[in-house]
């Protein structure tokens, strides 16, 4: 199971050029989705309007190198998910992070390079699979047990809301991706293997689609906001107080 | 003056709606975000600002008796036993203070169930409980009688 190119099977009842029209078609979504989610929410007029403030706040101006520098920074933080506080959600957020990554980018190579599935190279799939668990692993790890709502809100493990919007067709895509694989794979049965594949697609658009109305367009503002937080640290613009200087742990 | 998150900074970790005394901080329901639900029934004891690992949390005073403008920041330095605070006025004057917290390392601190169970003749010593080797000291002073 793990070898074969799932998308391979596709091409008995779907042309190679539907599948890749698929994918820009889902690229579209998540861009047009990402601007009208900063269009409509105000987030990019905010934000301009905040750096603007703490522009001219600032006490010194940082040189292209020290900008490129915090930029650098900000990436490393972000590859590490140092953002997060607390380790488990730190190690979910990666899982799911690094997973998708690389599950987005094998789907890619393999609907692209490899429609017809002969002589795609083995470790594709293979990472294709290992993203979709590692994206199932750290996605219900959590949902159950991590999403602050549930962990510290009082609500249900099985609650759903506006907020579950992406992490929720998420979970459930990757989930019928495995179970379509799985089953293509083992049993070869025609019709199972196309109601999965329907189900995978039907969650899968739902993901990409829902975009202005999910958390979706966080991995991109996120950073930018990162990246701000730290500027503001570097010029003297920051409203946070100066660190303490003195240290006042004296016993053990 | 209650409190209020910013939401792009807050990482919805979750650790104001676990101290808020008055229960009042809670998760948006569609960003996931913590938010100040019912900022007239705040007690404004900043335990949230304090706790906040992110700085996501500020107070602003109601608009009819404190236009906004004013700022209270805070940075709570647990490695060095220290919070400090950035007090932006009105009029725009800025003060800044530092206050030590403790002195031993974050977390050191035993829980009442960590300790040996006391005997229950203990109660009848003038000493508090685990005193005094939870206070770091051989005995309590005593008053010498003439």
């Amino acid at each position: 199971m793990l070898t074969n190119n799932p998308f391979a099977a596709l091409t008995d009842f779907l042309p190679p050029l539907a599948m890749q029209v698929y994918i820009v078609l889902m690229t579209l979504a998540v861009l047009v989705g990402t601007l009208f989610d900063v269009y409509y929410k105000g987030s990019a007029k905010f934000f301009a309007q905040r750096m603007a403030k703490f522009d001219a706040a600032a006490t010194r101006r940082l040189s292209g190198g020290e900008t490129a520098s915090l930029a650098m920074k900000t990436i490393a933080e972000a590859a590490v998910s140092g953002e997060f506080c607390k380790w488990p959600r730190r190690i979910s957020h990666l899982l799911m992070m690094y997973g998708f990554l690389l599950y987005l980018i094998t789907t890619v190579a393999m609907i692209f390079a490899y429609p017809a599935g002969a002589s795609t190279p083995a470790i594709l799939p293979t990472l294709w699979s290992v993203g979709a668990l590692m994206i199932l692993a750290g996605g219900l790890w959590f949902f159950f047990f991590l999403r602050v709502n549930v962990a510290y809100d009082g609500a249900s493990p099985f609650h759903l809301g506006r907020a579950d919007l992406f992490v929720g067709p998420l979970l459930v895509s990757i989930a019928f991706a495995l179970l379509w694989h799985f089953m293509q794979s083992t049993y070869g049965d025609a019709t199972s293997t196309r109601i999965l594949f329907g189900l995978y697609i039907f969650f899968t658009t739902l993901l990409f689609v829902s975009v202005p109305w999910s958390k979706f367009a966080h991995m991109f503002f996120k950073p930018a906001v990162a990246f701000q937080r730290r500027v503001e640290e570097a010029n003297g613009s920051s409203d946070l107080p100066s660190p303490a200087a003195e240290r006042h742990i004296v016993r053990s | 003056m209650p409190t209020y998150t910013d939401m792009t900074r807050c990482d919805g970790c979750g650790e104001c709606v676990d101290i808020c005394p008055s229960d009042i901080m809670h998760i948006d329901p569609v960003h996931r975000r913590s938010y100040n639900i019912e900022p007239n029934f705040c007690w404004e004891c900043y335990s949230c600002v304090k706790a906040c690992p992110q700085n996501a949390i500020d107070v602003r005073g109601y608009a009819d008796f404190a236009p906004l403008g004013h700022k209270v920041r805070v940075l709570r330095e647990p490695e060095k036993g220290s919070i400090s605070w950035k007090i932006r006025y009105r009029d725009g004057r800025l003060k800044e203070f530092t206050f030590p917290i403790r002195t031993t390392p974050w977390g050191s601190i035993k829980a009442a169930q960590d300790y040996e169970k006391p005997d229950l003749s203990a109660l009848s010593s003038p000493l508090l409980a685990h005193e005094p080797t939870a206070l770091h000291i051989d005995a309590l002073p005593t008053i010498k009688k003439a």
